[in-house]
Order: structure tokens, then sequence, then C-alpha cells
């Protein structure tokens, strides 16, 4: 993830689960993982990634690592009713499916949008260029009849109004719920009162995820101006901090960008976030060609130990990490305890394997609803005779 | 695309605390059957049929759901028709036959009498027409209000009368300037509402449902059966008397601070004249309700009341006077559902000779004569109906009293009326009766008014009723 991988077999392209950038593949353990294959900085990697056989290696030319390329999902080639692809609406990462309804951000009508920004956003287009619910819902079909992939993630760019974009994403929300069994993670910007969080979690949103992305004060004003100056560092920490009380334990996220601030400040964050009992979860900064935004060195032997930390750091607040998990393009607490050697055998084992099971998904949605049930509270039915 | 919001509340209790909360629903209901489970399996005991085990497990089921009203009373009712055949009571065939009761179809067909006078618009012209005419000064206009509701809840639901008029005694409050809460007169305006209308509903069986209720169990459980006027000859004097005391309680709480009324009369007018004159649908409709009474105190004996209410429906749907989906709101089929039921419940106590082996163990120590059957029913039934429904209070009490009759060979008919008259006197609370919760609803009643001055009239009305049956019942042939 921090070197990225050169390909060599020709034919690995089309057969490479793309999310956009980097390539999927699925590591020894099971681990799912987007490598960056695109970016200018791969050219110097030392990593290769081959075809033997039928199969798949990475090496370096000395050590070989066995891999699997996550086949790209048969939905992508196909198209709505209205004719898009899917592929538009939908991208996998892992166990998850990222759909972008509005693929629009108002950081970039300022010009103050986030300066590392690769998501799926611009300025470019309008906002009434949403995809609408029943497109989105085709998608969903398309998506969960592919198999193994149980959570629909639902993502929107920074729009003005108070409600971190909840209002527009609800109908997508209640349709969804309505139509699958499926869990709904939504990534959003920090609503400006708390009620909203109610609502989100209300509307059948599992998980949530407000992107601090830096944790350093100055860092993250400069490098996230639009966030800093229309939200606030301050109303990030406040609103996950409600999150945390309003949804299950470890279903409230944040990343922390690896590589935009110095390791130690990432490792405050970790201690930071998972004090308040959000899971933090690492993406590592790609640079752009031409970008001069990371830190360096920033080599394995720096990260590595962050990573740890993030186990440690999760294990120590009780946080269930069990939720935030395989997502390739961010290494998220259960990658972390891989790297330290703990909990690898044992009933974590059967736990991860369970988790991972259909049986597993379908008890996660099941428990989820249950909570939701009991949690939210609906006006009362009037009595009647 | 449409913005949508649910502005939700999160319960942000233990999650476990709220899964024995929500859950509770169910626990009560497991830990019921559980309990019927028990009380069906355990020995007879001696001076019991197993059908009559049974029929008490049934009923205690039925008590614990119609008191707590966990669910509807009508669905408890249901349950009860399910039950009572499944183990072995009466016979599946029997049980549905009773459904098709008299009392039943006298409650529909009286639901549907009381809807088309409401809805041909008679009954508003007739309580405008009165308040104009008589309300001239403050006091006449309350005795107009109090009269009227009384009057009107002898030919009609009291819980219609209550609802009818309403909106015109809160135009007239509205009209004089009256403060909510603290306003004497306003409060006397709606006490007199659901006083009159709840004292005036048990003069005859038109009141409510629940005097066909109770004379349809007495009939299904020991053949006896209570006309029109003759439940009427028995109660009315208890009526007038409370009437008056009624009133002299509130005029005595409240102070009359209106001078005068002239206001109201504006008022009444500017309605009276916005409704016209009185159209050929009102006369009609009153004409038939006219012959329907004159025939329920001339031949009801004879044809049977329901007979004679149905016949008057089928009369006004002929004449065109209602069509049926104006009538359907005004036709509550939870309450036929549940009074079907309840006869039912009450057949099987009876049958299965669980209703006279109840009675002798749990009141027979206390009840030692007719006197102090009838003060310990009235007094059980007036106490019942502030908590719960009057229909679930006859529902209770009547089997188990009709059995204790049979020791004192004494006449069912009495402890009858000793149940379903005082189950209709709810004062002191808004949940005893509709009536109550409209006159707090007006916020010019309170409910420390209501349970202040309602605990003085159910006392009172325990005293009055008990003295009615002892001194004047003998009069008209119900000695004891």
């Amino acid at each position: 993830m921090l070197r990225g991988v050169r390909l060599e077999a020709l034919d690995i392209e089309p057969l490479a689960g793309r999310a956009g950038v980097g390539i999927d593949i699925i590591l020894p353990g099971g681990t799912p993982v987007n490598v960056p294959s695109d970016e200018e900085f791969v050219k110097d990697s030392p990593y290769i990634l081959r075809k033997k056989g039928d199969a798949y290696a990475i090496t370096d030319l000395k050590k070989e690592v066995a891999v699997r390329i996550v086949p790209i999902p048969s939905f992508y080639g196909r198209k709505t009713k209205t004719g898009v692809l899917f592929s538009d609406i939908a991208k996998v990462h892992g166990s998850y499916a990222v759909i972008t309804p509005l693929p629009y951000c108002d950081f970039f009508k300022n010009n103050i949008e986030c300066r590392y920004c690769a998501g799926n956003f611009s300025g470019a287009g309008k906002k009434e260029k949403a995809y609408s619910v029943d497109e989105v819902l085709e998608t969903v079909d398309a998506i969960l009849k592919e198999g193994g992939l149980n959570i629909i993630y639902l993502s929107i760019g920074f729009s003005e109004g108070e409600d971190g974009g909840i209002l527009f994403l609800a109908p997508y929300m209640r349709e969804i719920k309505k139509h699958f069994n499926c869990l709904i993670a939504v990534e959003a910007l920090p609503p400006k009162k708390n009620h909203w969080i109610d609502d989100t979690y209300a509307l059948g949103a599992d998980s949530v995820l407000y992107n601090l992305e830096i944790f350093d004060q100055e860092l993250f004003e400069a490098i996230c101006p639009g966030r800093a100056k229309s939200i606030g560092r301050g109303r990030y920490i406040i609103a996950l901090k409600y999150a945390a009380g309003v949804f299950p334990n470890g279903t409230v996220a944040s990343h922390l960008i690896v590589g935009l601030e110095p390791p130690g400040s990432t490792c405050m964050g970790i201690d930071f976030l998972t004090g308040i009992g959000v899971v933090p979860i690492l993406p590592i900064y790609r640079p752009k060609k031409g970008g001069a935004l990371r830190i360096e060195p920033l080599t394995g032997e720096v990260i590595i130990p962050i990573y740890k930390h993030l186990y440690r750091a999760v294990k120590k607040n009780n946080i269930n990490m069990n939720w935030v998990r395989d997502i390739s393009s961010i290494t998220t607490p259960i990658e972390g305890r891989l790297l330290t050697g703990e909990g690898q055998g044992g009933i974590n084992l059967i736990f991860d394997q369970f988790y991972k099971s259909r049986l597993g998904l379908k008890t996660a949605w099941g428990l989820s609803t249950l909570r939701r049930k009991l949690r939210v509270k609906s006006p009362k039915e009037p009595e009647d005779l | 695309m449409k913005k949508e919001t649910v502005a939700a509340e999160i319960d942000r209790r233990s999650i476990w605390l709220l899964l024995i909360v929500k859950g509770r629903r169910i626990l009560f209901f497991l830990a019921l059957l559980s309990f019927l489970w028990y009380i069906v399996s355990i020995p007879v005991p001696e001076g019991l049929t197993p059908a009559g085990r049974n029929a008490i497990a049934i009923f205690f089921l039925c008590l614990i759901l119609w008191v707590s009203n966990v669910i509807p009373l009508a669905i408890t009712s249901l349950f009860a028709i399910v039950l009572v055949p499944l183990l072995d009571v009466l016979p599946r065939k029997e049980v549905y036959g009773l459904f098709g009761n008299e009392a039943v179809f006298f409650i529909l067909g009286a639901f549907i009498l009381g809807g088309a006078v409401m809805h041909s618009g008679l009954s508003n012209r007739i309580a405008l027409f009165i308040m104009g005419r008589f309300g001239a000064s403050p006091k006449r206009l309350l005795l107009s209000v109090y009269l009227l509701s009384a009057v009107l809840s002898f030919f009609m639901s009291e819980h219609a009368v209550a609802a009818m008029l309403f909106p015109i005694v809160l135009d007239i409050t509205k009209s004089l300037g009256l403060k909510p809460g603290t306003s004497g007169y306003g409060k006397l305006l709606f006490f007199s509402l659901s006083w009159g209308c709840v004292i005036g509903g048990v003069a005859t069986f038109l009141g409510g449902a629940r005097v066909p209720l109770a004379a349809g169990m007495l009939r299904e459980i020991t053949g006896k059966t209570i006309d029109f006027v003759s439940y009427s000859v028995a109660v009315l004097p208890l009526v007038a008397v409370m009437l008056l005391v009624g009133y002299l309680i509130l005029t005595r709480a409240f102070p009359m601070d209106v001078e005068s009324v002239e206001k109201v009369h504006e008022f009444l007018e500017k309605r009276i004249r916005a409704i016209g004159k009185v159209s050929y649908t009102e006369y009609a409709v009153g004409l038939v309700l006219l012959l329907t009474v004159i025939a329920w105190a001339t031949i009801g004996k004879i044809t049977g009341l329901s007979t004679i209410a149905l016949t008057s429906v089928v009369v006004l749907f002929i004449l065109r006077l209602v069509r049926w989906k104006d009538i359907e709101a005004y036709v509550n089929w939870g309450v036929i559902l549940m009074y079907g039921g309840a006869i039912i419940m009450g057949t099987a106590l009876e049958k299965s000779g669980a209703a006279s082996w109840m009675a002798e163990r749990a009141f027979g120590q206390w009840v030692v004569n007719p006197w102090t059957a009838i003060a310990f029913f009235s007094l059980f039934a007036l106490l019942l109906t502030e908590g719960m429904s009057n229909a679930a209070v006859i529902a209770i009490l009547l089997p188990v009293g009709v059995g204790l009759t049979q020791r004192f060979s004494m006449d069912p008919r009495i402890v009858t009326y000793a149940i379903a008259i005082p189950a209709g006197l709810a004062f002191a609370l808004p949940i005893s009766t509709p009536a109550n919760a409209i006159a707090i609803s007006s916020n010019y009643v309170t409910v420390k008014d209501m349970a202040k001055l309602g605990a003085v009239m159910t006392v009172v009305s325990w005293i009055v009723f008990n003295l009615v049956a002892r001194f004047y019942w003998p009069l008209v042939g119900l000695g004891y």
C-alpha cells in the first residue's frame, strides 16, 4: 500500500478489481488490499505483481508472496434501466460497495477542497445530476446478487446546510433498508446539530464515518481548508463523540490519513479517537504527480508501529473491531492485529471466520436491526378500543 | 428530489433494559399463558367440574386483559371466544351461536339509530334550541346544558352526546371570555356536560351499551329478561335524585363568575340561523326515533327490543334518510365484538357452574344477605368503573353476582341492576368515561377538580343507589 506494485503481466489489467485507482488483491490471510499500481511513485516500487500459471504473486525478486486478484464484479459491465453503468454508481472496496449518489462537493466550488482529495467528488457538474433512488436501488440489487458484499457504503461530499447531507441521503437509506437486508455505512460530513446524527441512525445507517483525516490542528487547517472553515475540527470531535453514543460500539469511524502528518500526531489522533469510542481507520496518502504533501520519510518502519498502535488502542478501549473491517483501500484495526501477531488463533480465528461468513453478516444485520428497533423511539400509536 | 426527515429520538438506556422494557409485552403474554396452563392443569377442586375450572382460568385471563387493557377489549373478547370451546367449556357451535345474542343486535341498532340522529343534525338543532330557549341567565344556561346532556343521553350514547355538545359548550365559554383553568363558570359548564351525560346515560337502555349487555348476559345465564320500560321505571328516580344532588354539589363547589349570558344568545342565534329550517331528514329521523321509543315501551316485551331497533334501522335506509357510509363512523364494531365475547364468557361461567362456585368462595363470607349483596356489588362496580371500561366491569362482576343470588333465592335482575347501573356512574377520573375525558380536554376542568368532586359524587352515588334499591325498588316489584 505504501510503495505500490508494478504490473508485469499484461493480462492482469482486464482481470483486476479496479476500484478507481490501484488494484484489489487478497493477501494470504484473506485480507483485501488495494495496492497502488497507476500512480507515478509506483514506477520506483521494488514490488512486482506476476502471473504464475493460473495464480499470482508479488515479489521483490528475493521473496515471493502468493496473492489472489479480486475479479472485476460482474455487475460492473451492466447498466441501469436508464442506461447508467453500475460501475459509475458503485465501486467495490473489499467487502464494501461504495455508492456516491451525488459526486459533487461544494468545497471544489469555493476552491477550498481538501488538498489530497482523490475521492469520487468534484466541483464539476451540477447538484441536480444525482443518481436517482431507483438507479441506486437497481445498483444495490446488482451488488447484493453478486454475493459476498453486504455493506452498502453511502458517501456524500460537502454541501451547505446544517444536516451534513443526511437530508439528501435519507430517501436512499430509507429505500435501501425497505427493499434489502443489508447493512448501510454512511460517510458524510458532521452535521451542525446533533439531532441529525440521531436521524442518521434512525433512518437506517448501521455505521457512520465523519472523517477527520488529520488530527493535528494546524495541518488540518492547512490541508483541509474547507473542512476547517465550514465545519471546524471541534465540531468533528463533538459529532464523533455524540455518534459513538448513538451507534453501536465499533461502528463510528474516522479516517486519519497516514502520511499527511507526523506519525506521532497520527498516534495521538488514534488515542484520542479511541478514547471517545471511535474507530480510527488509516488510509495511506497516495501522492499524485507533483503532489508534495507527504511526510517523508514514509517507510514500513515508520508506519507499521502506527498500525500496531491502532490495534492496541482499539483493544484497550474495548471497541468492537469487527464492524469496520475488510475495506481494501484502508487499514483497519483488524489488519493492525495481523501486524502485532497477537490474537491470531483460537477464538479470534473462529470469530473472524464467523464475521466474514454469510451467517455472520446476516447475524450482524439482524442484531443491528433489533438494536435500532429498541433504540429509536417512534411516535406513540393512538390506543383503540 | 423530495426531502424527508424523521426527527428521531434515541433511547440511550442500557440495551438489556430496553430489551426487557420492549419485550415485556411478550413476557407478559408468556406469563399469562403459563398461568392459564397452570390453572387448567391443576386437579379439579371439590364442587367444580373440569369445565368450570377451565372457565375460571379463561375468566381470570380475560379479567387481567380487560383490566390491564394490554390488547383492545374487543380482542380480549375474541380470545375468550377462542378459548371457551378450545378448553371444552362449551361446545363450539353453542359459543358462536351466543354471539348472535339479541343484546348484540340491539346495541348495533342503537348505534345506527344514534348515528342517524346525529348525522341528520337533529340532535345538534335540539341542543342549540334548548340552550337558546331556556338559557336566559347564567344559572338557567347551566341547567340547560346539564339537563340537555342528561336527557339526550336517555336516547343516545352518552359518549356521542358529550362529543356533540362539546364544541357548542366550548364556543359558549369562548363567547363569555372565560379563562380556562380558573373560571368557575367554565368549570361548571363542562362538569355539567360530563355529569349530565354520565347520570343521564344510566336512565335507559340507550344511554350506553352496558345495560343491553347486562340484560343479554342475564338472559343467557338465567333466561330472565329486562324490558325497556321496567328498567327505566326502576332507574329514573335514581337519575332524578342524582341530577339534583350533582347540581347542588357543583354549584356549591364553583362560583358562577359571570353576570350575563347575552353574548351566548347572540352566538346561539347565529348558529341556529346557520343551520336553517328543519329539514325533511330531521323530521323523518325524529319521527322514526319517536316511534321506536314508543314501540320499545309498548310492544318491546312481545317482539324484543332488538327487533324493533333493527326494524327502525331498515326503515331509515328504506326512506334513504342515511347512507351506509355515513353511519359506519358511528358504529363501534369494537364494542359489539367486546359485548359478544362478554356474553359468551358469562354464559360459560354460569353453565359450567364456575360462577356460583367462585361467588361462594370469593364473596360468601362478606355477602350474607341480599342487602349486603347489593351494597357489595354496587360498591365494587362503582370503584372498578373509575379505572376500567364499564362493559368490562359488567363482564367481570355479573356472572359472579348472578351466581351468588342463587344462594338467597334472590331475583337475579336486582343484582344485575346493582352492577349495571353503578358501572355507568364514573365521575372521578378522565379515563373512566369519554364524557369525563372530554371535560378535561376543555382545559377548564382540571384532573384535580374532577378527582375531588368525583370522589364525593361516587360516595353520594353509592348511598343514593342503595337507598333507592332498599326503599323504592320493592314498590316496582323488585323486592328482596
